[in-house]
């Protein structure tokens, strides 16, 4: 194989893998620390995807500039959820276990009035619009400059996350409330607001990781289902709660979905399943779970 | 400095403490002993405000802090080292520690709390950078110790903390606690090692069954024979 044909696999992968990253680093956090496995996931990617291109063709607005606005709205919009909807629901259950089977049932229910709110906004039809789409020669290989300009901006975003999860107060918080909430709030941890913050987080990486899908690939009102069923994988392949484990994850499956396409295209989705259940027979704490 | 009085806590629909109440007074070390299910946690919890009682007070430094949520009340200046530690397993010795020092009013002086505690545990600040879960029954224990001091409590509360751990560890844990006394922190002990609990301690409660049915100072019930029978083995 030449060295352009290899580019021709890897630069790909790894542009479907930064935005799998992403998403699933949302995830981990609403899944890990929150205990909700959030079917409405996809939603606000799909959300974020489409109010990027309505910004863009409608009114000229630069995608991140659509960026920097979708953020932190979805950012605020997952904060209020937890705090109206999931905090009602985790007073009310009587333990873990019920909580993550209620929080699962109310996310599948706001799946719907999303999906369904935007099919009314937008339709059904698949959008898409051309940003930066010059050519760029990489290696003896093209490329279109937004694909590795959306690569980048994912693996900053990603890498700026991790260090804020390491490094900050609050990052300490949200991975010690993720090992033991009670623990962490006897250390005087507000375990309410870090599991909002958590969830409004997710939403918001979830946004930003639409509006940059955005400007690679089609989207439409009923995109979010397939991210959402990625999202879940990757979070299990990198081990649950561990938002390294989801970063290198989403890589790990973004070069694989890359390689299946080149034999098969149509067959990537069917080889993350087969990933999936593998692991759960083989592996179930996934690679860097304990 | 804490009181309680008729505190009822339930879980759903058992009650698990009966109308206990309970006075802690500055300097102090206080024992609180029972047998297995006597509801020691539930009360330690009920006052970190983990649980909410469902009737009577709680008042520290002339304060009504029931209802408040635990990190209000470690802000307050109540810590505790809960039963079997509860480090975060995934976390290492130093971010544990740090942890410990996240209220506000303690966070900024972490540095030199720190220095602190390593001085009081120099084996924790060898194991500053290993993962909390790799750490042996002991030294995990002394972590969660020094936790609970990294937010400079002024009332300390210990829920069994020399549980399963070998004689020389534990005679460092009574051996740390007293040390604590000495630095003006007060402190309420839980514990089954009730001979132990009774010599280091000042006043004792007894609860059986989530009521108080003993209380007096250590030398008295030492000396009781109900206290001989059921809890010395005498
Ligand atoms: N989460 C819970 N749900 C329901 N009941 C509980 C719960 N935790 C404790 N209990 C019950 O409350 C009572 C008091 O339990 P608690 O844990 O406070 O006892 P303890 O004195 O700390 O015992 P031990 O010495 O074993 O730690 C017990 O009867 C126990 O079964
Ligand atoms: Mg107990």
């Amino acid at each position: 194989m030449t060295t352009v044909r290899i580019l021709e696999i890897v630069i790909p992968g790894l542009l479907l893998g930064g935005l799998y990253a992403l998403i699933a680093m949302g995830l981990s956090l609403q899944y890990g620390v929150a205990r909700i496995l959030n079917f409405s996931h996809g939603e606000f990617i799909m959300l974020g995807a489409l109010t990027t291109w309505t910004l863009f063709t409608a009114l000229g607005v630069n995608p991140f500039l659509a960026l920097a606005m979708c953020g932190p709205a979805a950012f605020v919009i997952g904060f209020f959820i937890h705090r109206t909807l999931y905090k009602r629901l985790l007073i009310s259950s009587p333990s873990p276990a019920v909580f993550e089977s209620s929080s699962m049932l109310a996310s599948f229910g706001l799946m719907f009035v999303i999906q369904n709110i935007a099919l009314l906004a937008w339709g059904p039809e698949i959008r898409g619009y051309s940003y930066l789409s010059i050519p760029v020669n990489l290696g003896g290989a093209l490329f279109g400059a937004n694909r590795l300009v959306t690569l980048g901006v994912a693996i900053v975003i990603g890498m700026t996350f991790y260090l804020f999860i390491s490094l900050t107060r609050t990052g300490k918080a949200i991975r010690a409330a993720a090992q033991d909430p009670a623990a962490a709030g006897l250390m005087g941890v507000n375990i309410n607001s870090v599991l909002a913050l958590c969830f409004g987080l997710g939403a918001g990486l979830a946004s930003v990781a639409g509006m940059l899908i955005s400007m690679c690939y089609p989207v439409h009102a009923v995109m979010g289902r397939e991210y959402t069923i990625i999202a879940i994988i990757v979070v299990v392949l990198g081990g649950l709660g561990s938002i390294p484990g989801s970063f290198i994850g989403g890589f790990l499956l973004g070069l694989i979905g890359s390689i299946v396409t080149q034999i098969e295209p149509g067959l990537a989705l069917v080889a993350y399943y087969a990933i999936f259940v593998l692991l759960l027979l083989i592996k179930p704490t996934g690679l860097m779970g304990k | 400095m804490l009181e309680i009085r008729d505190l009822c806590t339930c879980y759903g629909k058992v009650q698990a403490l009966w109308d206990v109440s309970l006075q802690v007074n500055e300097g102090e070390i206080v024992a609180l002993v029972g047998s297995n299910g006597a509801g020691k946690t539930t009360l330690l919890n009920t006052i970190s405000g983990l649980l909410r009682p469902v009737s009577g007070q709680i008042t520290f430094l002339g304060k009504m802090i029931r209802g408040l949520p635990p990190h209000a009340i470690v802000e307050l200046g109540i810590s505790q080292v809960p039963e079997g530690g509860r480090v975060f397993p995934e976390m290492t010795v130093r971010e544990n520690l740090e942890m410990g020092a996240y209220p506000y009013r303690v966070w900024r002086d972490k540095e030199a709390t720190l220095k602190q505690v390593y001085q009081l545990f120099p084996l924790l600040k060898e194991r500053e950078k290993q993962l909390a879960r790799t750490l042996s029954g002991g030294e995990r224990q002394m972590l969660a110790i020094g936790r609970c001091l990294m937010s400079r409590p002024r009332l300390c509360m210990f829920d069994e903390p020399s549980y399963g751990l070998a004689p020389l560890v534990v005679a460092e844990i009574f051996r740390i606690i007293r040390h604590l006394r000495d630095q003006g922190i007060t402190v309420l002990l839980v514990e089954q090692n009730v001979r132990r609990a009774l010599e280091i301690a000042d006043r004792a409660y007894v609860l059986e069954n989530g009521r108080i049915c003993l209380e007096g100072a250590c030398t008295e019930l030492l000396e009781n024979d109900h206290v001989r029978r059921a809890y010395l083995g005498l």
